[in-house]
């Protein structure tokens, strides 16, 4: 099923029931699903002006764990889709990259709180960012959920094949953690190196945003253009990978 | 002559069974990657067979002889090792009952929930929720959860749902016996109202007495081999016969 209107209604309707499940239907149920990232940022907040006075550097390390956090949640969702719908694509013919883009629909509400929350924050203290930048900001989120769903798309379908890949999952993220600049500044890197930090996908996205909802300033357009080519390279290959495996999908579990 | 809708030419399919189980990345590195010793098991061979608009064409044979393995390929739900499948319409299958479907979750949404899967658009399921609700007789429970309901009221409403996204071509496979003896009635006479309508249906069953009263024509799987083709009357007739054979 390519891109249509009954494509669209499915993921939708998988998302909406998905959270409605998630959350008992319930008017408090939604109520929690936006406090949780909300209560996760003051918690954060918190505990990081005890522990650092850099007001910057606790703003950074927040956005940092917030979108690592997403990437981390919806790779794992993402990986584990097709393994837990099977019972779906055996008996109909379901469109595989649907139930991929539906499993990280969640954590994707919760960065768009999250995202509520920080430019309410910096407005609050003094330091709202302009539109430009929120602009920015959101279109590197929409960046990263590309990312998440180029992985997802490989990794979903492998995983039938390869059971512990989530496994491996696992450890590769645990590296990534640390790989991207989250708790340290990428400025303590000589910069000769910088060119394979940003080779890993996430760590363009943490830079940019950063770069924009804190400091202010707008990455340059070749830096811009390096991280739609990453995406486009990241979406390629998953693409490639599920429509290689994915018509056999059904055989393999 | 009708237009041609679906065309089966040559299809072959066997599944492979390892000796050796390899499921993990970890193994196969143990294993250097080395190809696996594994037995090919024939399902279909050599399989070809027609569909023309508005024909009803029936399924038979015994357990295991490769029936829901041919609607899964005609379905696009697994690819033919050899030969061609194919396909100019849209195509519902019915290979079970409310796949899909979430017991934590009410009637209405498990509507859209099924109904979505099926390739129905939400302006169809919002359009025909009345009367789906009210074929499966479910209109007073259409907010109880799932799993509050019985095992009658569950296979009603997919039922009831399925019926409502047939395109053009519907594929039924054991499917037609679930429910009450009224219910039983009512989905015979939507299936009738299907046909009627010009649909054309691809039904695979157990039962002689289906196959005679709502096929044109049927064919009879042995081993993976059509051994039988004609009316619908005479192949249920030779299955029973062969029934009575290995019986």
């Amino acid at each position: 099923m390519p891109l249509s209107s009954n494509s669209i209604g499915l993921a939708w309707t998988l998302v909406r029931t998905d959270f409605k499940t998630r959350f008992h239907g319930t008017f408090s149920g939604f109520v929690w699903a936006l406090l949780k990232p909300a209560a996760m940022f003051l918690v954060l907040m918190s505990v990081f002006s005890f522990l650092f006075k850099d007001p910057a550097y606790k703003l950074q390390l927040v956005v940092g764990l917030f979108l690592w956090d997403f990437f981390a949640e919806g790779t794992k969702n993402g990986l584990a889709a097709l393994h837990s719908k099977s019972f779906l694509f055996r008996k109909l013919r379901v469109p595989l990259w649907i139930l991929v883009v539906a499993a990280i629909a969640n954590p994707f509400i919760t960065l768009a709180v999250f995202t509520v929350v920080i430019v309410l924050f910096l407005t609050a203290v003094g330091q709202a960012p302009s539109l430009a930048a929120i602009g920015l900001f959101t279109l590197y989120c929409l960046a990263l959920a590309l990312i998440v769903v180029g992985f997802s798309l490989a990794t979903s379908v492998l995983f039938l094949k390869y059971r512990d890949l989530n496994q491996v999952w696992d450890m590769v993220t645990q590296a990534g953690f640390f790989l991207a600049p989250i708790i340290y500044p990428l400025g303590i890197v000589p910069e000769k190196f910088h060119f394979y930090f940003y080779i890993w996908p996430p760590t363009p996205i943490i830079e940019f945003s950063r770069t924009v909802l804190v400091s202010g300033h707008a990455p340059s357009l070749l830096a811009n253009v390096y991280l739609l080519l990453e995406v486009a390279v990241v979406l390629a290959i998953g693409t490639y990978i599920l429509k290689r495996m994915g018509p056999r999908a059904a055989e393999l579990v | 002559m009708n237009p041609t809708l679906i065309e089966v030419e040559s299809v072959s399919k066997s599944f492979w069974i390892p000796d050796e189980p390899r499921h993990t990345i970890r193994e196969h590195v143990m294993a250097g990657f080395a190809p696996r010793p594994r037995r090919r098991l024939p399902v279909l061979d050599s399989v070809s067979l027609q569909l023309r608009k508005g024909e009803a064409l029936g399924v038979m044979g015994a357990n295991g002889c490769g029936k829901s393995t041919l609607l899964k390929l005609i379905c696009g739900i697994y690819l033919p090792d050899e030969g061609t499948i194919t396909t100019n319409a849209a195509i519902t299958p019915i290979l079970d009952l409310g796949v899909g479907w979430n017991p934590e979750l009410d009637a209405v949404d498990n509507v859209y929930l099924i109904g979505g899967l099926m390739g129905l658009s939400l302006q169809e399921i919002a359009r025909s929720l009345d009367a789906i609700l009210d074929f499966a007789e479910l209109r007073p429970f259409a907010r109880m959860h799932l799993k509050h309901f019985s095992s009658g009221m569950a296979a009603r409403l997919a039922y009831a749902v399925a019926f409502q996204a047939v395109r053009e071509v519907l594929v039924l496979d054991e499917v037609l016996a679930v429910g009450d003896a009224g219910f039983k009635q009512r989905c015979e006479a939507r299936y009738r109202e299907i046909r009627a309508a010009g649909h054309t249906t691809l039904v695979v069953s157990h039962e002689p007495y289906i196959i005679r009263a709502f096929c044109d024509r049927a064919l009879m799987l042995r081993d993976g081999r059509i051994v039988a083709e004609g009316t619908a009357s005479d192949v249920a007739d030779e299955y029973l016969a062969s029934l009575v054979k290995t019986g």
